[in-house]
Formats: C-alpha cells, structure tokens, sequence
C-alpha cells in the first residue's frame, strides 16, 4: 500500500484548511482510506489502502480530496480534450513510429506553465512520478514517466523505436554518452528497469525536431534536457506505457496536481502511425472515463438505509462526484482523476462514505442458521481429547521447513515432498510431509526438560499425488513421541492399541520398511489395505541426525482415513 | 519460640539422635549408641546441622578402607597366596607356570604370590620345579586378611582407627587411593566432625519429649498394615506438608490451540458452520475468483510461495473458470466493465500455497446455503521475513454470511458482535477500507480492556464480481479477524514465532493468563 511524505504546512495550504491538531486530520483522512503512519515535525506520512486511488498518492491530490470532502464543492478542469472537442495543441505534437507497436506503444503528455517550481513542488512531483510508477504502473512495466524543461527542445517530438548498440546519449546521472545496451549494464537505473525491454530488439526512444535526446523510457532522462530542477517554470510532462487508459489516467493525475498548484496545463497532440481504440490523434490531458450508473433502490438494498437523492448528491459531492438523477438511477461522470467506477457498488460506497459511515447504525442479522464444526475438526477434538488422557503435551509447529530437516535428518528420499519454487530461504523451502521432523526438533532442543518426554501435534501435512488435480494432497495427521531412557516399540504400541480401541478402528498390523524406524521395529496399522498408522522404534541414524540422545519411539496417523473408512 | 514447621520437619533419623541424649556428638558415636549405619549417621548430622540444632565443633580427616571388586572375588575364592597355598597342599605337583590356568591367576599374581610364600618359607620347588609344601600351617597372617575381608564386606567401611597394629601394616599393602581396580580395598578419606547440641537443639530435644515423639512413628501405611490391623497399634509420622513436591508431567492440551478452539466454539455458537481446504491452492481460486486482477501487485512473485513440481493443477472446475474469467475482461453479466485485459488461462492454474484465507471463503461459496454462514480457521503462507510480527505460516480467521438481509448496516452488526462476543471489546469504531474483493469496505477498530484501540479486522461486501461468476446472486458478507493479538496477549507472549515454538519445557510451562 502506497505511503507518501507530505508536508503538513503545504497541505494546509492545498486543502485550505487548517487542522485544530493531528488527530483531527487523521479523523479526517479515514474518509480517503488513509492514516497517518508517521510524523517528524511538519513532514508528515501518510498511507493510503485503496491501490486503485492513485489521485491520492500526492500532497495535490491527497489535499484536493479532504477539501473537497469538507465543502462539497469538486473542483473542475478546463484543460481535458475529449474524443469529440480535442483542445489545440499548436505545434506540440509527438509522432509515434509504428515500431513500437509491440514493444511500449503509447505516450501521453502535456506542458505545464506556471510559478518556479519550489522545492517542494519538485519533490512532490517526484514522488508522484515515483509512486504513479511503482504502485500503480507496475513498477514501470505499464507507465513511466518523465519531466524536461520544455523551453529548451523544438517540436514536434518523435517518439520511436530505436537500434540499442547504435543509439547514443548522455544518461541523467552520468557525464558520458553511453549506448542504450550500455546503459541497461552501467546505470543503476537501466540495472533496475532494464528487464522490461530486454527481449526487444529495438528499444524506445524520445528526441525532438532537432534530435536532441529527451530519454530513453521507461528506462532514465537524457542528462540535459531531463534535469528539471527548483526554478524551472515550463516542464513538459511525458508518460508512456503499454495500456491507454491507466497511462491517460496517470496523466490526468499529474496534470491536475500541476493545475492545483498554480500551473497552466497546455495540450500536446499525440499522433499515431495507424488507429487506437480511441483513434489515431489523441490529444492529452485527455477525458475518456465512461460515465457510471448506479439505481437507488441498489443503493438503498447494499447500504441498508434509505437516501433521498439529496443526500446523495450530496454524499456524491463530498467524494468529488456530480450526481445526475433519472428516475430510480443516478448517474456520475467521474473527475478526470479517477477511473475506480467497474460496478455500481463502486458508487454506492462513495455514497456511503459521503454520506458518513458513522450515520449507519449497526442492525443484529436476524436469519437463522445452525453453526457446526467440520467432521474433522469434531474427530480430531476426540483425538485430542484422548492423546491428553495419554499423558501427552500437545505441541503447535509451523508447517514451513527445510530440506535439511525435512528430507536429510529424517533420511528418507523427498522426491514426494511438496517443495517451494521461490522460497525466502532454503529454512522455509518445503512443506512437511510428516509431524515427525517437527517433534524431533522439539525433542533436540528439549534435552535439558524433565522425561520422559511425551509429545504431539493434529496438523496439516502435504504430500505429491498425482490422483489430484493439483498434483498434491493435504492430510489431517496426528504424530507422537515418547523420547525416554526408555522408550520403545512396546510403549508407543500401547499408545496406538489405546487410540485404535477408543477411536473404534478395526485394524491389522503389519510390518513395515520405513526407513525412519530401527528395521523389524516398526509397523504398519492396516485397514482395507489402506495405511491408517506407522509406528516404531525410530532408528539410531535418524536420532544422531537431529542430535538426539535418548531413544525414541513415533507414530503417525492419517486422520482423514478414519473419517472416510 | 520455636518454628512450628520444625518439629515436623524432623526425620526419624534425627529425632533419634536428638533424643540419644548425647550432647557432643560425631559419626562413629552415633553408629555405635544407635546402630546407624554410617551413612545415616552422617546423613543425620548434615541435616541437624542444617537446622541449626547442632554446630560443628572440630574437624579432623580420616581414613577408611572400602572392599573392591577384585576385594570381594579374594573373599569369595581366596586370595592368591591362600588359593595357591591350598592347591599345593591338597598333594598336585606343578611347575608355578602350570598353576595359573589351573587357578585362573594372572602370571604375576602368582608370581608374587610364590614370591612372598617362598620368601616366608612355606613353599619351595624340588628337583623337577614343581612347586612344593615345606610347612604344614599356613602363614598367620592369612587369618588376619580373612578377618579384613570379612568385616569389610559387612561394613560399608573400615575405620582405620579401628585396625590393630598388625591389620594396619597388612592393610596399607592390599589398599590403594586411586586405580584400586588391581587392590582389594580402596582408601576413603573422609573428615570427621564432631558436633555439639546447640540451644536450639537442646529445646526441640524437649519439645520432641514433652510430645511423645520418638521417631519410631510409622512412615507409609501400606497394605499389609491394613490388612493384619497392625495399623491399628501404630502412630504415624506427622509430614511435613510444606516440602515442594516432585514435578507431575501431565498430558495437556497446548494453549494456543485452545485459545483456537474458543474461538471455533464461539464462532458455532454464533450460527457459523466451518469449513476447511488443502494448503496447496491454484491462482485461480487465491486470487481470480476474488477478482483481484492477474496484475494485481499483490499477485506478484514476491508476494505467494509458487508450487516447483507440478507447476500447474490439470484444470479448473467449469462453469466457474469460464464465468471468473469473464468477468476480469469484460465484467461477464455481473453489471461490471471487468478489469479489461485478457484473462490468462496459463497464469490461473498456477500452483501456490493459500496466502489468504478468504480462498476458502470464495471456494465455499459454490456449494453454500441461503442463508448461511461460514467460517474457517485456515493456516496461511505469506512471502514475508520471518520476524516477531511475520511468521513463515500463520492462522486466519476468515468467513462469509449470505442472504437477503446482508447490507452494510447488518454487517456493522456482525462487526460489533464479533468486537463485543469474540474479542471482549468495549468501544467499536468502523472506518471504510479496501480490499479488492469486496465493495464497500470496513475495518473494524475495537477497544480492548487490556490491549487498548487496535484493528480487529477487515470486512466488506463481495463485489459481484465475486459472487456471481461463483454461482450466487445474494449479496455475500465477508469478513477476517486478526486475533493473533489477542492470542499473544491471553499467553503473556509478544513474539508471533513464539506461538510455534518447539521448546517443550516452555509449552509445558505456559498458561493463559489469569483474568
């Protein structure tokens, strides 16, 4: 969840409010899905929950909606082309080679001209960039961004799809020209993000009229024209990316947060070798939202609670939404800074949060239902109960562990374990296929506890098997362990005769060859030629391993065999 | 005045010396006026003098000699010169080299054994070196040895006060302090100390008279007391009840999975029916069928444990995959626009390890009642370093109400029954949240007698995006709890791993905390 710095002061001055105190802004950000999650003097964090709110992710925009939540007054935007009323853009124009088509496709932009850019102003600008970017552009996969100082390049800019050995230019951050395979190895940035244009062949590529170099996106700025620093007071804004509309969303975003800030937001063209969904010349900042559609009656049937229109226009107000009524449906046209509205419940939560979630009050459900625990959940409470009656310490262990314990100490063949393709690290690389490891390891960490030792755990094992779908299986196992001077296969065998009396397992006893246990001292417990238990004697091998010095005896049932016996 | 315990406390042992009247006492003294075996006589004095009843008034080191292995094989077939001695004498003549399979000797034991016989002029060897009787008795040292050996093996030790001149010198020969293994008797030395009744002492003496006791009191009843009546003749020994008792390990049931079942429990009795599912889930039910988009970030590989071998599950259950599917393109007759991107259907049968507990809450809702209620206690598998907040594997307590009546009012009420009836709450507070899955979106914040304001937990509304492609038109409640607080609070523990442990002295030991 994204997490912004703000300066209190700056976004006072945005919200045009001023707070008694932090708690009363913080009450105050609950209504942007938003908390404080910090704060050194007036720099303030500030962590929003709701990934597909990006207009919040800046000091404007957070600032744009707490106002705008307290006056019920949304602010409009004149610098919006639509399909059908493109603005002029004059010369600013961008030509798209069609080369790109399958590599990073489209770019939007805009030119913002306004006060010097402060140090704050700058700083928030990066950061909206940054966390447009990460957040919501996936890790710059589908958006990124870049600003340059616009009165120093000459239109029309060619957007382009460009040879990477023989393409040259001078990085943001280094002094040297360097190829754009170059810059993938040297810079930090090309190390980072180069893995998104690796496969091409060709990779994308910026200048303007007189070929002077704006960036290679997504990747890093050319070291002149893309150094836009405190003073500067004309930036030309690009993005480009994979997908029209979060990348005309994240434009829309930034060029809105410019416009709160004093900026003038001037339109450039965007021209496209053949045909867009949304046409072959687009112009940016650009509208495309659809309009949203929600009934009342829904509303009125999700919240609970019936609204007259009023309250929810007014409601709809607060979140920054004009409400259109026709009969038993409303209708929104969203700001140009959000695209959030897939459903009508999307509306009628911003309804309920307009109108207050402290006006609901809490109703008790009435409908009646009958609660009941699992039959495996009932049986193991049986099990349980007799393992305690056993003398037995239940035990609770992750299910996570490494090959080393799971496979190697146990010495057994892990070819049927169920194992992680990306782990954190090798000590949670598998999931167990036995309780037997975990006892065990209590056991070598338990040497200096009063024996004998009698312990178990009813948990959850995964084990490799074809026969589903998943190609795996998840079991409800009890495993024990006596660990004594001495314990042996006749004291865990009276444990097991004691379980299979009172669980009223009919059973056969067989021998059995797992290598875990001391040979001629283990056993099988059979039923319907299906293995409910192993028990035995577990073999000195497998005690040294764990370093383990007293003897042990074990044993395993598969739970899930007496519920479908 | 006197420690009410302490007359109580008094083993027989002591009260016995206590009441001999003596006033300066030691160990010998002890077991000659009593008849103590020497151990109990030092053992009485330790624990008198531990009480304060006697103190130690001179100190001196003894000597005592104590039969060996190879002691108690000299008492039982002879020592080697009598074994030799007697062989000879019975008339068999062998060279000295013969006689030692014949009386299982090691070579030099009878050499020295020959060495000294001969030297003292009992044997001698003829013509043929076989070896010969020259005198009729045996040496009178032999008696003496005997005597040791004899009152060695019926005393624990020998004082070697209590050995004559002659016994002494024919002693220090057989004994050694340390490696006795080839000598009959080891030396022991011990300090001898030597005691005197205190005033303490001297006033239990007389309690221990003006009450009767003797210390000839009956320890345990036994049967055969019951049995013969003799009980009924007996007085029995006042115990001290004060002493510890010995450690009883019971079986018992771990806390914090007890701590699980009440919230099971309480969860039933609320009307919710569980359910469960394997640790091993598809993309498509952990993540599609709750509509979070295939690019979500929380999607990312960094985020869930993906499956090495097999990568895949065979396929997904139809209409669900196709219905799931179309409502990430397009919205598929939800009433939603969809995500609109192409669904991969590669991607959703990507093996993993259940991350969130609302899979099991999605997987339900197919086969669900109306109305119902449903609930899970599921392990999870986050990609997270493992720390004090962070387990590798963790419980989620995940459910879903469906009917008419679901709202967002009821579920406010839902939340402030779980606030008040699972986690004892005194003050509530909802604020709107987001999840991806559901719309609208609560969090629940409570206020806890002990813990203060946390988050309890999240809850929202399927989307219907959720709930229809699944096959139910009612809208859906969902809702998850973090109790792992509460659980570490009601265990006096601050370390989520803790919970896991696999100490068992510690699992032993750990108990809710009192209320």
């Amino acid at each position: 969840m994204p997490k912004i710095e703000v300066n209190y002061k700056v976004l006072e001055r945005l919200a045009g409010q001023t707070w008694k105190n932090i708690e009363e802004l913080e009450r105050d950000l609950v209504n942007l899905k938003g908390e404080l999650d910090g704060r050194e003097g007036d720099e303030l964090k500030l962590e929003f929950n709701d990934t597909n709110r990006p207009d919040l992710w800046s000091t404007a925009g957070a600032a744009r909606a707490l106002r705008c939540y307290r006056t019920a007054d949304p602010p409009s935007y004149d610098f919006f082309s639509r399909a059908d009323k493109p603005l002029e853009a004059e010369q600013r124009v961008i030509r798209v080679d069609p080369a790109l088509k399958d590599i990073r496709p489209h770019i939007a932009a805009f030119v913002a001209r306004g006060p010097a850019l402060d140090d704050a102003g700058l700083r928030d600008l990066i950061q909206t960039q940054e966390k447009l970017c990460w957040n919501y552009g996936r890790k710059r996969r589908s958006i990124a961004m870049g600003v340059y100082r616009s009165q120093q390049l000459h239109w029309p800019l060619t957007y382009t799809a460009r040879d990477p050995h023989s393409t040259r230019f001078v990085p943001l951050g280094m002094e040297e020209e360097l190829s754009l395979v170059d810059i993938l190895e040297k810079h930090p940035k090309g190390k980072e993000y180069g893995h998104i244009v690796k496969g091409f062949s060709l990779y994308p590529f910026l200048q303007d009229a007189d070929g002077k170099v704006l960036s290679f996106p997504p990747i890093i700025n050319a070291a002149h024209l893309g150094a836009v620093e405190v003073g500067d007071s004309e930036v030309l804004v690009e993005l480009t990316g994979t997908e029209l509309p979060s990348l005309s969303l994240a434009a829309a975003i930034v060029a809105c947060d410019l416009a709160d800030q004093g900026f003038i937001i001037l339109p450039v063209r965007i021209e496209y070798p053949e045909p867009t969904p949304w046409g072959s010349t687009l112009v940016y900042p650009y509208y495309f939202q659809p309009s949203a559609r929600a009934k009342t009656s829904a509303c009125t049937r999700l919240l609970g609670l019936e609204l007259s229109p009023d309250d929810i226009t007014t409601a709809l107000k607060r979140m920054g939404l004009e409400a259109r009524f026709a009969g038993d449906s409303f209708e929104v046209a969203p700001p140009p800074y959000r695209n959030d509205f897939l459903h009508e419940v999307d509306l009628i939560e911003d309804v309920m949060i307009g109108h207050g979630l402290t006006r609901f009050t809490p109703t008790q459900p009435r409908e009646s239902t009958i609660g009941r625990l699992t039959p495996m959940e009932e049986l193991v409470r049986q099990v349980r109960d007799l393992m305690v009656g056993l003398g037995f310490q239940e035990m609770i262990y992750n299910y996570l562990g490494s090959g080393r314990d799971f496979i190697e100490k146990m010495g057994i063949d892990g070819s049927h374990l169920v194992r992680i393709l990306n782990p954190m690290t090798e000590n949670y690389e598998y999931v167990r296929n036995s309780i037997a490891p975990n006892l065990l390891e209590s056991e070598s960490v338990s040497g200096g506890a009063i024996y004998p030792h009698r312990i178990f755990e009813i948990g959850k094992v995964a084990v490799r098997d074809d026969s589903d779908v998943s190609g795996t299986v998840t079991l409800d196992q009890l495993g024990f362990l006596i660990a004594d001077r001495s314990a042996d296969f006749n004291q865990i065998n009276a444990v097991v005769y004691a379980l299979a009396y009172y669980l009223h397992v009919d059973w056969n006893v067989q021998e059995s060859s797992d290598p875990r246990f001391l040979p001629g001292r283990a056993a099988r417990l059979v039923k319907n030629d299906q293995t409910l238990a192993v028990f035995g004697e577990i073999h000195p091998q497998v005690l040294e391993n764990w370093d383990i010095g007293v003897p042990c005896a074990y044993a395993e049932w598969n739970l899930g065999a007496l519920i479908d016996g | 005045m006197l420690q009410p315990d302490l007359l109580k406390s008094l083993h027989p042992l002591e009260i016995k010396v206590l009441l001999s009247g003596l006033e300066v006492l030691d160990a010998p003294l002890i077991v000659e006026k009593l008849d103590y075996k020497l151990g109990h006589a030092l053992q009485s004095l330790s624990w008198l003098s531990m009480k304060n009843l006697v103190q130690e008034t001179d100190r001196k080191t003894l000597r005592f000699y104590e039969l060996t292995d190879l002691g108690r094989v000299w008492l039982a077939e002879g020592f080697p010169e009598a074994k030799l001695l007697r062989a000879v004498a019975s008339g068999k003549r062998l060279p000295l080299s013969a006689w030692t399979g014949e009386l299982n000797l090691e070579q030099s034991e009878l050499g020295s054994a020959f060495g000294r016989l001969s030297k003292e002029g009992f044997l001698g060897l003829d013509s043929e070196k076989n070896v010969i009787p020259l005198q009729t008795e045996e040496p009178a040292w032999f008696a003496i040895v005997r005597h040791l050996l004899d009152r060695a093996s019926k005393q624990d030790l020998l004082a070697e006060t209590d050995l004559g001149p002659e016994e002494l010198s024919l002693m220090q020969a057989m004994a050694r302090k340390r490696g006795a293994s080839g000598a009959a008797f080891k030396v022991v030395e011990r300090d001898e100390v030597r005691y005197q009744l205190t005033d303490l002492g001297r006033e239990v003496r007389e309690q221990l008279r003006s009450s009767g006791l003797s210390g000839e009191e009956a320890g345990a009843l036994t049967p055969e007391m019951l049995r013969s009546g003799e009980w009924k003749k007996l007085t029995f020994r006042a115990y001290n009840i004060r002493v510890p008792p010995t450690r009883v390990l019971m079986g018992r049931k771990n806390p914090y999975t007890e701590f699980l079942r009440q919230v099971k429990d309480k969860l039933v009795s609320l009307g919710f029916e569980e359910f469960d599912g394997p640790l091993v889930e598809t993309e498509f039910w952990n993540g599609d069928a709750l509509f979070m988009p295939q690019f979500h970030s929380a999607r990312d590989i960094h985020d869930v444990y993906y499956i090495r071998e097999p990568t895949h599950a065979r396929h997904i259950e139809e209409p669900w995959l196709s219905q799931v599917a179309a409502a990430h393109e397009n919205g598929g007759g939800t009433g939603s626009r969809g995500w609109g991107y192409r669904f991969d259907h590669d991607f959703t049968r990507r093996l993993i390890l259940r991350s969130q507990g609302t899979v099991l809450s999605a997987k339900q809702l197919p086969r669900a009642r109306v109305p119902g209620k449903y609930f899970g206690v599921v392990r999870c598998f986050r990609y997270d370093q493992v720390d004090a907040t962070h387990g590798a594997d963790f419980y989620q307590t995940e459910g879903i109400v469906l009917g008419e009546e679901v709202n967002l009012r009821t579920l406010l009420g839902l939340l402030e029954m779980f606030a008040v009836e699972v986690a004892g709450a005194t003050d509530v507070k909802y604020v709107p949240g987001y999840f991806p899955f559901t719309e609208p979106s609560i969090e629940v914040h409570i206020r806890h007698p002990v813990l203060g304001w946390f988050e309890l937990g999240g809850s929202g509304i399927f989307r219907p995006e959720v709930t229809r492609p699944l096959g139910v038109e009612v809208p859906v409640l969902a809702w998850g709890l973090g109790i792992d607080r509460m659980a570490l609070m009601q265990l006096g523990l601050n370390d989520l791993r803790e919970l896991f442990t696999p100490d068992i002295e510690k699992v032993r030991l750990r108990r809710a905390q009192g209320a």
